[in-house]
């Protein structure tokens, strides 16, 4: 929008800086970036616009929570996802770096997927940032009910940095690890009463899928490239949703001692009030996953089996 | 078909079949030793060529089940061969 204002002789054009178009994620990447020609200051400016739309207080979110009306049950779920969020800043960090590395390994060889790899670890910083609004939401909340404390030895224990992998395999990883906290938390809201607590446990529900979105974004854009292949982000698929697979968390038979990292999956504990609680919905996380899988590779599965008969038929002999 | 597992999944690893298939080495040591492989993605993807290897030659389809990383190799083997013989079984 241009405004014109007549100050005695002189027309002065008042040309607003900011975009009339709302914010977005741009869903083609590679697109954007090849086709389309834009820009990482291009890219990055859209980056900004949608985190800026986004932002919430975690001060004023939990002023509205009523903390005498928060249930066992309630607070047991605080608990468990102030814990789980420790786990997201190192996972940013790692992103951050790993996807710089990858940045310069490509630039000569390949330059749009060293600007995918630039675009990912320039998002990574506003990751970071919405992740720690629910870290210190939830960790707040669960000191002020009294729960159990964290010892800084569980703190720094979380904050591991899980060690380094193909970046498809680990968008992919990452994007169902948002599709597993989004789930989680909308299960959440179905057993809270007090509306403040149901409106944060909402609002990071939908942040998470926000973040999903923009994983599949640029596993997309790494498969579109052509330099990274649908196989990998279907084994991360099979590996959470084959049997006994990572998407049952904690309340798998066996689950590995890692040593190296937490998966916040893992770590999800039962206490007092829980009991008729199960915040799996697999169901509902599988359809997810299938629904990254289709907007990554374009390859289209119903079920778990169907899942890893393509992902075997990919693998080759 | 014991030898041809093992010829298939230590072409794969990049590793000799008599340090694979030690008493003492399990899926963890493996993903440990072998230079081509980051973590159990790679253990998972080892397995389904060996089995896709087996499909092309033998026509049959071998599921494998979600196995810790403590498992030794021998037991490894054992439960590949168990789950050729009952696909072969049902197939037929």
């Amino acid at each position: 929008m241009t405004v014109e204002a007549d100050h005695g002789t002189v027309l002065v054009t008042q040309r607003p800086a900011g975009p009339d178009a709302p914010p977005a994620i741009i869903t083609d990447l590679f697109g954007a970036l090849t086709r389309h020609g834009l820009s990482l200051v291009d890219v990055t400016w859209e980056q900004q616009r949608l985190h800026e739309s986004r932002r919430w207080s975690v001060l004023d979110m939990l002023a509205a929570v009523d903390l005498d009306r928060l249930t066992p049950l309630d607070r047991t779920l605080v608990w468990n996802a102030g814990r789980a969020e420790l786990t997201t800043k190192p996972g940013a960090d790692r992103l951050e770096r790993q996807a710089d590395a990858e940045c310069r390994r490509w630039q000569d060889s390949n330059p749009t997927v060293s600007a995918i790899m630039q675009a990912c670890g320039t998002w990574s910083r506003y990751w970071n940032e919405e992740e720690a609004h629910h870290e210190t939401a939830f960790n707040r909340l669960a000191q002020l009910t009294g729960m159990a404390p964290i010892p800084d030895e569980t703190f720094i224990e979380f904050r591991q940095v899980f060690p380094d992998d193909d970046m498809l395999r680990t968008l992919m990883l990452l994007a169902i690890s948002e599709i597993t906290a989004a789930v989680n938390y909308g299960q959440c809201q179905q057993v809270i009463d007090d509306p403040g607590l149901r409106r944060l446990f909402k609002q990071v529900a939908a942040d998470e899928i926000q973040h999903r979105n923009y994983f599949v974004s640029f596993a997309k854009a790494l498969v579109d490239s052509g330099e990274y292949q649908a196989k990998d982000a279907f084994a991360v698929a099979h590996l959470f949703l084959r049997e006994d697979g990572e998407i049952l968390g904690s309340s798998r038979d066996q689950v590995e001692n890692r040593g190296t990292h937490v998966n916040w999956w893992d770590r999800l504990e039962r206490k007092a009030g829980e009991d008729d609680f199960r915040p799996e919905a697999v169901e509902k996380k599988q359809q997810l996953v299938f629904g990254a899988l289709k907007k990554i590779t374009g390859i289209e599965v119903h079920s778990r089996e169907e899942l890893e008969d393509t992902w075997m038929d990919l693998v080759g002999g | 078909m014991e030898s041809y597992i093992r010829q298939r999944f230590a072409e794969y690893v990049g590793l000799p079949e008599e340090q694979l298939f030690a008493d003492d080495v399990t899926l963890a040591t493996v993903i440990g030793r072998s230079a081509k492989m980051t973590n159990s993605i790679d253990l998972m993807e080892t397995f389904a060529r060996t089995s896709n290897a087996l499909r092309k030659e033998h026509g049959v389809r071998v599921r494998l089940p979600t196995l810790p990383l403590d498992t030794p190799m021998p037991r490894v083997l054992t439960i590949f061969l168990e789950e050729f013989d009952r696909q072969k079984r049902a197939a037929a």
